[in-house]
């Protein structure tokens, strides 16, 4: 969940974008300020994951690893979330 | 002209009927002294309504709750409004309750095209005559599976009453409400809900007005609904009627972000005054989408409510409508101790969930402390985002407009 081999990255794509984020923002509550956040979502919920996220204070990386598969990774900006 | 009002279909506690009744004494000793003063003004001019239906109607009758009511209905601007076919059905009388207040007691209703009374076109008299002109839609918010529960019919019979008044009408179906698009509905005894919705759905069309069904997916696939997604977020389902459109939530919040009026079985619809005071719980928001009060009062875990509501909240804050949540009544057990779930479960821990979502932009968290201190129990203190209120907060919350919000009412929504 939090930097891993890909192995250790959960898969999120069976997730409601809903619940994405409330899982997204779990993870990142509990990551240190140094720690990257990263799993693997669907494209839908790419989309939904990218600006908002960008907006609030995350550095957002997504690449995309097959059909409808990518790994998103977030971590906080030095000045931290605006939320 | 009515600002204000309540439609309740659930019991109704003596918890309940204080707290709005101790809601309704502030906004008219503290914010509207002036609407005291008028004691014969016609029911007309009420500035709240309360529509009563289904099990709520009993607490006109009981002892416990009938002395409430009686306060209640000792603020000249407040009237009540029965189902007449529901008070009938059940036996309840509302004699004494009539007797001494019979202008702000109605249990007449209009009658509906059929000729027969119907309570849920005064309902719909009510819910459009909050926009000017009258809004085109009107949308319903179901909960409840049908059959089991009579809200289901109560929803058909308002999208009906809408569609009458020539409106649009929207429903969303969240929880068990997905059932109600269920295909190959059959039951020997009750109205067909299945086959109502279509019913409706094609009314709709012969009359140029839409009817729009749309079922929250994670709740749809959930309860086996969801059969093919297109990878691109739209869900086919074999097994629903033809109206049922199944969709991610936030494409449901989504259509919260128009004026229209949404009601669900407890709920209400606050007008909110477009210059004036503001709430002291600013939020950063600025649009023009109605806000949404969502009051949780189920106990967490043992049913979905609770969950359901601050996901629902969640969506809605997303989508950038301002969201406040109210832990409420037995909602208030979500924040009792420290929960603790097993690693690895795929459910949600819900003060994790709390706490991880009370720094988003649009989302405030409250605990109301009278639900606290009549259990006995105090507040997670880690939970330090939701915020402790009594009646005074909450009563900003229903009635003063969040700063920034220029809606024109605000939908609140009991979970």
């Amino acid at each position: 969940m939090m930097t891993g081999t890909p192995a250790e990255i959960p898969d999120f794509s069976s997730l409601t974008c809903t619940n994405l984020m409330i899982r997204l923002k779990m993870l990142l509550k509990k990551a240190l300020p140094h720690e990257t956040v990263e799993c693997i979502v669907r494209r839908d919920q790419r989309d939904t994951i990218d600006v908002p996220f960008s907006r609030t204070g995350y550095d957002v990386k997504i690449r995309k690893v097959d059909t409808n598969r990518y790994r998103v990774s977030l971590k906080k900006k030095e000045h931290g979330p605006e939320t | 002209m009515t600002s204000h009002f309540f439609l309740l279909g659930s019991p109704l506690s003596v918890e309940r009927l204080s707290w709005i009744e101790e809601s309704l004494k502030f906004f008219f000793v503290k914010l509207n002294p002036e609407n005291l003063l008028h004691h014969t003004k016609a029911p007309r001019d009420a500035v709240f309504t309360v529509f009563l239906t289904g099990d709520a109607l009993y607490s006109v009758q009981e002892p416990q709750t009938l002395p409430l009511w009686e306060i209640i209905l000792s603020m000249p601007s407040v009237k009540i409004v029965c189902d007449l076919k529901e008070l009938e059905l059940r036996g309840i009388s509302i004699g004494r309750l009539k007797m001494k207040n019979p202008e702000q007691v109605i249990d007449q209703n209009s009658l509906a095209l059929n000729g027969q009374p119907s309570f849920w076109k005064d309902v719909m008299k009510y819910a459009r005559q909050h926009e000017q002109p009258v809004p085109s839609t009107v949308g319903y918010l179901q909960m409840e599976s049908p059959y089991m529960n009579q809200s289901s019919h109560a929803a058909l019979q308002f999208l009906t009453a809408g569609m009458e008044a020539h409106a649009s009408v929207d429903l969303y179906t969240y929880l068990d409400g997905i059932h109600l698009g269920h295909i190959g509905q059959n039951p020997s005894e009750c109205e067909n809900i299945g086959r109502g919705l279509e019913d409706l759905h094609d009314r709709a069309q012969k009359k140029g007005l839409t009817f729009q069904m749309l079922a929250c997916g994670r709740c749809a696939a959930a309860r086996g609904y969801s059969t093919w997604d297109d990878g691109q977020g739209v869900v086919i389902s074999t097994c629903t009627i033809k109206p049922v459109k199944i969709r991610n939530l936030q494409e449901i919040t989504e259509q919260l972000m128009r004026s229209h009026i949404i009601l669900a079985k407890d709920s209400a619809s606050i007008q909110l005054k477009k210059e004036g005071q503001v709430s002291s719980f600013p939020l950063q928001d600025q649009g023009r989408s109605p806000p949404v009060t969502i009051l949780v009062t189920h106990r967490p875990y043992g049913t979905e409510e609770a969950f359901g509501a601050i996901s629902f909240a969640v969506a809605c804050a997303y989508t950038g409508i301002t969201t406040r949540v109210v832990f409420i009544e037995d909602g208030v057990y979500a924040l009792l101790g420290e929960h603790k779930l097993e690693a690895g479960t795929h459910f949600f821990n819900l003060q994790e969930v709390i706490d991880a979502v009370a720094g988003s932009g649009n989302l405030q968290f409250f605990a109301f402390q009278p639900s606290l201190n009549q259990r006995g129990i105090v507040k997670n203190k880690k939970l330090n985002a939701v915020l402790d209120i009594g009646i005074p907060e909450l009563g900003q919350l229903l009635f003063f407009s969040p700063n920034g919000v220029s809606a024109s009412h605000q939908r609140v929504i009991f979970f």
